[in-house]
């Protein structure tokens, strides 16, 4: 099922086009990378989306509303978690998540608001002013708003932006449980690679204000290997040998297990070990190749 | 407007805790002490009729509140955009009407603190008179209009201009110019072109109601004209600010 949908925008600033002809397609559940170098469109892309911003021409859908007439409706069902997102620095964490919850109809208690901050990681017996919080704090935050709602597409600009690779692998996981458990479609604007690797299944590459690619994370190609890292819930007992025609095993360590997939789609290989009651909890692509595609796909005409 | 007073709520905390916003009641107190001083202890000031003073006070208290509204008016959307919260507030489910309306509440609930504020200051200059209620009654409403006025114009002017600079630039701009008639001394004020002025304006109609009120003890009869003026420009400024914040780009 679609839920956004993007055809032949358009949007300039003082006559100069950041947005031409863009068309692009976002289906239910999708975590969906938007990458671009600076300055080529993602944000103003995700300004229209939202209705904040509004379009020159073309047709944008969002939860099949228009976001430039629906916008409030909209953003009642979608939430944002923006690059530059300001705090009110005087406010504690607390009320600030009342504050932003009674923007969105909900009446917070003290418990419900404990444990949203519990959820991504801050304390929540800190009773500082925001102001007071270091950028990755105040990340971490900005992620618990945007969460709020409960949103059924959550847009995120460089989301872990100021987070250690601690505070990057835990926000990775909250997205994934959100986006299995709730079925929450997320779009993630960034430039680190490895965020879009880990957690998209499909990107667009925005570049010279037009699509150049849009697609599945990694278009699998016919005679070509993938590897991939599964960690598996019970790593002890699991032969490496899986007899599943085009995955074969290449290194085993702990819990992880690196194997090579050839002439079979990787969705198909994970499904058929997972038909093989063979315990994956999570499957990681390695050496995508998603660096070269990007530069590929950016470095032609100008910046 | 279901997220009104919530954000009203906000706006008003805001108005209190933060450090912008207790500045300027500092300043406003310290602006008010140093004239009623002067007003009760300076030797030729201190020989003006106690209606008089009262209403030199009065002015004083209302070119402070006109000042903080455009300040504070001029920060509501501008500000915000340059503190990027303004993205955060936009991309809730409120619409940027009722941010506005919210901010221009705020603007009316800091005169309301400048003018409790004020009566200590007042009463200081004004008890041995007899004209200091209506005084204070008329100084609340055209107060509260006036801080609508310059508010509301203000806030529209924040919410279509980039930058906070260009907007205070503006906005103060307007603000001494409304001021100018006052300056221009009793015989121009008297001329074709200083009445006009002076009907056109919605400072100098403010404070000609004062002095009707408070220096000539006239009644409410006198005082249909220049509030009218008032009204109407409140509710032009009203409009002004629904129709600038109908839609707010970031």
């Amino acid at each position: 099922m679609k839920v956004i949908e993007i055809k032949s925008l358009k949007k300039s600033f003082d006559e100069k086009k950041v947005l031409e002809d863009i068309s692009m397609t976002v289906y239910h559940g999708d975590i969906y990378g938007f990458l671009g170098p600076n300055g080529s469109g993602k944000t103003t892309t995700l300004r229209i989306l939202l209705g904040v911003l509004y379009p020159d021409g073309g047709k944008v859908a969002v939860l099949n509303m228009d976001p430039s007439l629906d916008g409030e409706q909209l953003r009642q069902r979608v939430n944002v978690l923006p690059e530059s997102h300001g705090f009110y620095g005087w406010m504690r964490a607390e009320e600030y998540l009342r504050f932003f919850g009674q923007l969105y109809g909900l009446q917070l208690t003290s418990a419900d608001c404990r444990m949203r901050l519990d959820q991504v990681g801050l304390d929540p017996a800190d009773r500082r002013p925001i102001r007071t919080f270091s950028r990755g704090m105040k990340q971490r935050l900005g992620i618990a708003r945007s969460l709020l709602n409960d949103p059924e597409i959550l847009f995120l600009d460089e989301p872990t932006n100021g987070l250690d690779p601690k505070g990057r692998r835990e926000i990775h996981d909250l997205l994934l449980k959100f986006n299995r458990e709730k079925e929450m479609t997320i779009i993630i604007s960034t430039h680190i690679l490895d965020d879009v690797e880990r957690l998209c299944n499909r990107i667009a590459i925005l570049h010279n204000s037009k699509i150049q690619y849009e697609g599945p994370l990694f278009a699998p190609v016919v005679g070509k290997s993938i590897r991939y890292r599964l960690h598996l819930a019970d790593g002890k007992n699991i032969p490496t040998t899986w007899n599943v025609p085009g995955i074969s095993c290449q290194e085993k360590k702990g819990q992880w297990v690196t194997c090579e997939i050839k002439n079979i789609h990787p969705d198909k290989a994970l499904s058929l070990l997972v038909q093989k009651e063979i315990p994956i909890t999570e499957a990681i692509q390695v050496n995508s190749g998603l660096e070269s595609m990007y530069l590929n796909f950016t470095a032609q005409g100008k910046e | 407007m279901r997220h009104f007073k919530t954000l009203v709520g906000k706006e008003c905390i805001e108005e209190i805790i933060s450090s912008r916003g207790a500045a300027l009641y500092i300043v406003g107190c310290g602006v008010l002490s140093v004239f009623s001083l002067l007003l009760v202890s300076n030797t030729e000031l201190s020989l003006l009729d106690n209606a008089q003073a009262v209403y030199m006070m009065s002015a004083i208290i209302i070119a402070l509140a006109l000042l903080i509204a455009v300040i504070r008016g001029s920060d509501g959307f501008a500000g915000e955009r340059e503190r990027e919260t303004l993205e955060t507030l936009l991309i809730t489910p409120v619409s940027p009407n009722e941010v506005a309306i919210a901010k221009l509440m705020a603007l009316i609930f800091s005169w309301l603190v400048l003018f409790l504020l004020s009566i200590p200051y007042l009463w200081a200059v004004g008890s041995t008179g007899q004209n200091l209620i209506p005084a204070l009654e008329y100084l609340f409403i055209s107060g509260t209009l006036l801080v609508v006025i310059f508010g509301g114009f203000t806030l529209a002017l924040s919410a279509r201009m980039k930058t906070l600079k260009g907007t205070l630039s503006i906005g103060l701009a307007a603000f001494l110019l409304s001021g100018s008639p006052i300056l221009l001394g009793p015989s121009l004020r008297q001329s074709t072109v200083g009445r006009f002025g002076d009907l056109i304006n919605p400072f100098a109609n403010a404070l000609n109601m004062l002095d009707s009120v408070v220096v000539d003890s006239l009644g409410v009869l006198f005082q249909i004209i220049p509030l009218a003026i008032l009204v109407s420009y409140a509710i032009a400024a009203i409009w002004v600010l629904s129709m600038a914040t109908k839609r707010v780009e970031l």
